[in-house]
């Protein structure tokens, strides 16, 4: 089977995390507002399928990779997997001593997926960047693009807080986020310029 | 390991796109082998070594250590 292109692992990841965000915010106070436990199970779990999707997309991947790139797939996977035991070791302890409520400890576990994601790309990157990749990012969407659409994905998320719960500190840390964002993708997208005019 | 990919392949006028098309891997691998950074499987190797129609040994040497 053929390889998949990072710019087309790029765009479906980016779009099924875009399907994983809308469906999330349209099912999830479903889940609260229902007493019927059917209902509440296939509103609960609805936000898994685009998840799914995107455990999917990464095995196409690391399967069709060849013998360097499934070493940095080792690489990244390893340190997440380091990344995420301690996370979670951690708000197991602190939750069996009962310093954190039960709903403190599902936030906890509904954000283990995206850090194992997030650890594993950063930690991917870094060992693909040690083995020279940085000559070769003309292959992938340019990360100013991809930070772009993750800050429309959170202003978005902020918009839909506001909305519905109108809760400002909720609303505030989530703008917090999407500004960082829109930084380093400003960051970004000036560093990728003035490496066009001038290369190193 | 040093090797002569890099010379290779210009020698065909070929880009590292696509030598890496020829060899089934990414421009990174390839990249990565032309500049030292990764030494190459056997299998790799040896597919490196039937496109250029060459012996493994012309093609790589082994590093001062």
């Amino acid at each position: 089977m053929a390889r998949i292109s990072p710019r087309s692992y790029d765009v479906r990841m980016m779009f099924a995390m875009g399907v994983y965000v809308a469906v999330f915010l349209a099912v999830w106070p479903q889940v609260r507002g229902t007493a019927d436990p059917f209902v509440k199970t296939v509103c609960a779990l609805v936000p898994v399928l685009p998840l799914l999707y995107v455990i999917w997309c990464i095995a196409q991947r690391v399967l069709h990779s060849d013998e360097l790139e499934q070493r940095t797939h080792l690489i990244g996977i390893g340190v997440a997997a380091a990344a995420v035991a301690l996370v979670s070791i951690v708000a197991g302890f602190l939750a069996a001593a009962g310093l954190l409520s039960l709903d403190t400890t599902s936030v906890v576990l509904v954000w283990i997926f995206p850090l194992l994601l997030l650890v594993y790309g950063a930690a991917r990157s870094y060992a693909a960047r040690r083995y020279g990749s940085l000559g070769c990012e003309d292959e992938r969407l340019p990360l100013h693009q991809r930070l772009l659409y993750s800050a429309a994905m959170t202003a978005f998320m902020a918009l839909i807080v506001f909305l519905r719960s109108g809760a400002p500190d909720v609303v505030a840390v989530v703008l917090a986020i999407c500004a960082a964002q829109l930084l380093c993708a400003a960051w970004f997208g000036f560093k990728r310029r003035r490496e066009r005019v001038t290369p190193p | 390991m040093n090797n002569q990919v890099r010379s290779l392949r210009e020698q065909r006028g070929w880009s590292q796109g696509e030598l890496a098309e020829r060899l089934d891997v990414s421009r990174q691998t390839v990249n990565a082998i032309e500049t030292n950074k990764y030494d190459p499987s056997l299998p790799l190797a040896f597919r490196i070594a039937r496109l250029f129609r060459l012996s493994i040994e012309s093609i790589f040497e082994p590093g001062k250590d």
